[in-house]
């Protein structure tokens, strides 16, 4: 339970002032009496003041979910129900990757004269995860500091999720032809949709509003429009969070693989949602694969971030390279990986002998042999680890699958356009 | 002496700015002054005291929250009491102002963090009660100064009474500071 508990101020002003005002009467020194004077006015106004109620402390968080580098308000109340608090003290001690304005997450005012407003913090988070924030230790005074009294149950503290900021990115490639798309793409599988595909005899079960009359009457035999299929093109995107490399230092600052990785499939989620393609999420990471299964929509992106939010890197984890389950059929894999352990690139390989179409997108942070200059070893590490792995990648790149590091805008272009190529081919032999 | 450990004080000393760090400059400096005052109105000062103040004065300025200030105002008058011969100096008001300062700052600083910013409020409060506790030494002392020459330390009644109201007041205070907690408690 909180209490006021008399501060050592008061302690000294209550102890110094009566032991000087008795010295001065039993040694007849009035002159000790003017030392005494302001420390007996000190302790005897503290006295007066004191309060014995304890105040009403409320806490709460402007939002409970915001992207790299926005901001929220940590929002502190105290109610007074006497009216003799002086001062209130508010100290938020942010996590890490959490900025706090004032610094240090600090804010004294005067209570009576200040009101509550000033005692709200600035959080800004840095990077992408969820996070404990808060709760902030509340500190009342009263007149003096004579009395203190401190909160020690107040509300339990609150997650803040910080969604990933996605990198720019955008493709002017044509999209890739799979066997089922909406939105943008066209079907090359005919069936019913609105898009025009030629005009055919009828056959058993074709609508007969489907019926193209000035044909049938020139032919002299029922002919009826067909149609493309409306189908959304399936993109999955496979995030390898079993190993972080690199440092982080959050937006703004030196980015990690992991980092690398969850901004770039932030944006290239955002880009195939906006147009009109289902995402789906296939992430592993500590906490095994997470999954998020593919659907379109603007609501379906927050998911996807939330769920890119929530990933905990998985160190020291044996990768295997097998396929994780639940990519579906004719889907468009992105697979978002550092490539450093051989296992992320056979898992590529794996995939694509599954017959989807896959593009391993290289998210090691380009500065990776510079991160630490003050050893030179472990540069010289790195550059022969990256030599072992372009070697890797070329192995891969001559078994077909498509290796484009992460850049931002137009990234994907060059190897998209040569999907849509490929695909092309493809289904024209189909038809 | 509190918990905090020495690292931990100067880091916290460290990050200290703006009232804070004003507050813990005034910390050191009002005792100083007052040993000085004490020394100008006595013509001499022992030189143990004078050093033990100003260490006690910089651990008060890294650990606020102590009871190290107890100490040095205790030093500081008992400095004044030994070595101090005249009941009606002026001087007297100096140290006491001095002293007021020192507890003011002391008990400041231990209001708020040290990286925390004052507002305008708060810093105008604690310039104008120490102020209004300076002017009742002034007005102790012209009482005191008034009241001299009829020499009235010298009644023994009055003595009496005025150590028997000593003790009223520290019950008061007593209860004040004490009582109030125990029933809370209860």
């Amino acid at each position: 339970m909180e209490k006021w508990r008399p501060t050592t101020s008061h302690v000294r002003a209550l102890i110094s002032g009566l032991l000087l005002a008795v010295v001065a009467v039993l040694a007849r020194r009035p002159d000790l009496l003017v030392l005494a004077t302001p420390l007996i006015c000190v302790s005897v106004w503290a006295a007066t003041l004191r309060p014995t109620q304890s105040p009403v402390v409320h806490q709460s968080i402007g939002h409970r979910t915001v992207r790299e580098g926005e901001a929220t308000t940590w929002h502190t109340s105290i109610e007074d129900p006497e009216g003799l608090v002086d001062d209130a003290v508010v100290v938020l001690e942010p996590p890490t990757y959490m900025d706090t304005q004032p610094i240090d997450g600090q804010v004294a005012v005067s209570l009576r004269d200040d009101g509550h407003a000033p005692l709200d913090v600035v959080v800004r988070s840095t990077r992408w995860g969820c996070r404990r924030v808060g709760p902030a230790h509340v500190v009342a005074s009263s007149a003096w500091a004579g009395f203190r009294w401190e909160c020690e149950d107040f509300a339990d503290s609150l997650t803040l999720v910080t969604l990933p900021m996605s990198s720019r990115f955008d493709a002017s490639a044509p999209p890739v032809r799979s066997p089922g798309l909406v939105g943008v793409n066209r079907s090359p599988r005919p069936g019913s949709g609105t898009e025009f595909a030629t005009i055919r005899p009828f056959q058993a079960g074709d609508r007969l509003r489907r019926i193209h009359w000035p044909q049938s009457i020139r032919t002299g035999t029922i002919h009826v429009t067909s149609t493309w299929a409306e189908h959304d093109r399936h993109v999955v995107l496979l995030v390898d969070a079993l190993e972080e490399v690199g440092d982080s230092d959050g937006i703004g600052g030196r980015a990690s693989s992991l980092d690398v990785s969850m901004r770039a499939a932030g944006a290239i989620a955002e880009h195939f949602i906006g147009c009109g393609d289902r995402v789906g999420l296939v992430v592993l990471g500590a906490r095994g694969a997470q999954r998020l299964p593919a659907a379109a929509g603007y609501r379906h992106l927050r998911r996807l971030l939330e769920t890119m939010a929530a990933v905990q890197p998985a160190h020291a984890t044996l990768d295997d390279g097998r396929m994780p389950r639940g990519l579906g059929d004719g889907a468009l894999v992105l697979m978002l990986s550092p490539l450093v352990s051989p296992g992320a690139l056979q898992r590529a390989m794996t995939i694509a002998d599954h017959g989807l179409q896959v593009i391993a997108i290289d998210c090691l942070p380009i500065d990776i042999a510079q991160q630490e200059p003050d050893e030179p070893f472990v540069g010289i590490a790195w550059r022969i680890e990256l030599l072992k792995r372009d070697r890797d990648i070329r192995q891969a790149r001559e078994a077909g699958i498509a290796v484009v590091a992460w850049s931002g805008p137009g990234s994907l272009d060059v190897v998209l356009r040569d999907l849509h190529r490929h695909a092309g081919v493809r289904a024209g032999r189909r038809q | 002496m509190n918990e905090q450990s020495l690292e931990e004080a100067w880091w916290l000393l460290s990050r200290t700015r703006g009232a804070g760090l004003l507050l813990r400059v005034l910390v050191v400096v009002s005792p100083v002054t007052a040993l000085m005052c004490t020394r100008f109105a006595a013509d001499h000062s022992p030189r143990v005291v004078n050093i033990s103040v100003i260490v006690l004065a910089v651990l008060c300025a890294a650990f606020p929250d102590g009871h190290m200030g107890l100490l040095v105002v205790l030093l500081v008058a008992t400095q004044w009491f030994a070595t101090v011969d005249s009941p009606t100096t002026p001087w007297s008001i100096a140290v006491a102002v001095l002293l007021t300062v020192f507890h003011s700052s002391l008990a400041a600083a231990t209001v708020a963090p040290p990286a925390a910013r004052w507002t305008r409020a708060m810093c105008r409060r604690w310039l104008l009660r120490p102020l209004a506790v300076m002017l009742a030494s002034a007005a102790t002392w012209a009482v005191i100064a008034a009241t001299h020459r009829y020499e009235i330390a010298s009644s023994d009644v009055l003595i009496a009474a005025a150590l028997v109201g000593l003790a009223v007041a520290g019950m008061w205070a007593r209860n004040g500071t004490l009582a109030a907690r125990q029933f809370r408690q209860d």
